[in-house]
């Protein structure tokens, strides 16, 4: 059966649509730097936690409090937890709404989570679609930048993705019944590399 | 009221009355009602003359408030007390504090609070601040402590005029290892939400929630520490004090700046290598005042 959402979804969550996400580690090339990832193990448990009871989860609940309709933009924004954490979800939200124009319309800049959530409302799209989609956009980022920075090879990098597949549906799955009561992370030294990236001295990544 | 305890009772140690009651459900909300502890704080500062004197204050339950003497030229020092030394499921302590314009005052505890274990109820700790034009708070409870199978559910929601500066701290320790403590199972949830005018400055929530002790290990999470801070600022030019923060915390921790405030992070294997780094923060943070003593090391 033809499915423009999906068609939709797959164009504007790939990582050819102009984001810039290329561009953002999520702190990950300091905890990189640090050794504290290293192989794909560590990788994979790095993301887990972030997608369990971190940025992820909270990205996630963001999202589906747009998809309802809910006015988080400011919320999103002031949820960041350090300067480039602040840049990477402002200025990809900002060139998301930008790009999604052709199918939106003109809209409001919004922290990437927030507008991704917003333009699915917009289009009919299913929340539990969109959270899946956006997680693995979230995800495969970052262990795109992993792959660069580990270094790892493409197939560990597609294994993580793997490993990942059964933590992205329950997050979504989760997300998808969630509140902003739900927010909360737990993932303290990931906030803590993020800021520490600002003051590494090599680095490829803008966060 | 109900639900208060004369202030000799500690939380923790409230007898269970047995009633002779035919009715088992009557009998158990009679036994939550006792056993809970409910403290009010209400504090109010107001310029006087080149300094800050109390405006207001109100104390209720198991919530007092001490003013100790200011020193000239100081803020205003008051330090909470929490007389149930501890608080456990069902307790509630609410705090509000409004800093009228120009005054400036420092809140402290006398002690770190202890969140007891619960039998299912959360503990709830409310503090609202409201601080003025040109005015200044620091907000800088002692540590809190967490006991295995405690369940906390704390909220600090903070308005602030538009030049208001205000410095804000809460540390936490899960377990005191060196007693052999730990939080195998447990709840502590902590939402943070600063506006500034009215608009979000800085929101955050911090969530963990059962086996505790098992996801502290994570590398993501505390690496195997047990003890953790967040600091925050907002008042003029706080890149000035960036450098200074992130060399006072060390490797374990790390601070930034952007729209206005600066935001801080911390782990430590125990309470006292936190202190450690967040005793000398709080002095960078604090400018020329002088911190209340409980906080030397």
């Amino acid at each position: 059966m033809a499915d423009p959402q999906l068609l939709r979804l797959l164009t504007w969550l790939s990582p050819a649509f102009p984001v810039g996400a290329f561009a953002y580690s999520h702190g990950v090339e300091r905890a990189i730097h640090d050794n504290t990832i290293r192989d794909r193990a560590t990788l994979v448990a790095w993301l887990s936690d972030l997608l369990t009871q971190g940025s992820g989860w909270n990205d996630a609940v963001l999202c589906a409090a747009s998809w309802r309709g809910e006015d988080v933009a400011e919320l999103a924004e002031a949820m960041a937890g350090s300067r480039e954490r602040h840049m990477e979800t402002t200025l990809q939200g900002e060139a998301f709404v930008q790009a999604a124009e052709p199918w939106t319309g003109e809209g409001r800049p919004a922290p990437y989570p927030v507008a991704v959530g917003h333009a699915a409302r917009n289009q009919g799209i299913a929340l539990d679609a969109v959270l899946t989609a956006y997680l693995h956009a979230f995800s495969s980022n970052i262990v795109q930048a992993a792959v660069r920075l580990v270094p790892l090879g493409q197939r560990d990098g597609v294994a993580t993705l793997a490993a990942l597949e059964p933590v992205i549906l329950d997050t979504a799955a989760r997300a998808s019944q969630s509140t902003l009561d739900d927010l909360g992370a737990a993932t303290v030294l990931s906030d803590i590399a993020a800021m520490r990236h600002e003051t590494q001295y090599s680095r490829v990544f803008r966060s | 009221m109900d639900g208060i305890h004369s202030e000799q009772i500690t939380a923790a140690e409230v007898p269970v009355v047995r009633r002779p009651a035919t009715d088992d459900s009557m009998a158990a909300r009679a036994r939550v009602r006792l056993q809970r502890a409910e403290g009010v704080a209400r504090v109010s500062f107001r310029r006087a003359g080149r300094g800050t004197g109390l405006a207001r204050l109100y104390q209720e339950g198991c919530a007092k408030l001490r003013m100790p003497a200011g020193l000239p030229g100081e803020p205003a020092q008051a330090v909470l007390i929490n007389t149930a030394g501890g608080l456990t499921g069902g307790d509630r302590f609410r705090t509000q504090v409004e800093v009228e314009a120009g005054a400036s005052a420092i809140i402290t505890t006398q002690a770190c609070e202890r969140i007891y274990r619960s039998t299912g109820d959360d503990t709830l700790i409310a503090s609202q601040l409201h601080v003025g034009k040109r005015a200044a708070l620091a907000w800088l409870p002692q540590e809190t402590i967490l006991f295995d199978q405690s369940r906390l559910r704390r909220t600090l929601d903070v308005d602030l005029a538009s030049d208001a500066r205000f410095t804000a701290v809460e540390a936490v320790i899960f377990g005191r290892t060196a007693m052999g403590e730990r939080v195998h199972q447990g709840h502590f949830q902590d939402r943070w939400r600063i506006r500034r005018e009215g608009r979000l400055l800085f929101a955050d929530d911090l969530r963990f929630s059962g086996a505790i002790d098992r996801a502290l290990q994570n590398a993501t999470v505390l690496a195997g520490n047990v003890a953790m801070a967040t600091l925050f600022h907002a008042g003029p030019e706080p890149e000035r004090l960036l450098d200074s923060i992130r060399d006072a915390l060390g490797d374990n921790g790390g601070a930034s700046v952007w729209g206005g405030k600066l935001v801080a992070r911390v782990v430590a294997k125990d309470g006292l290598h936190l202190r450690r780094a967040v005793e000398p923060a709080l002095r960078i943070l604090m400018g020329g005042s002088t911190l209340p003593t409980v906080w030397k090391l």
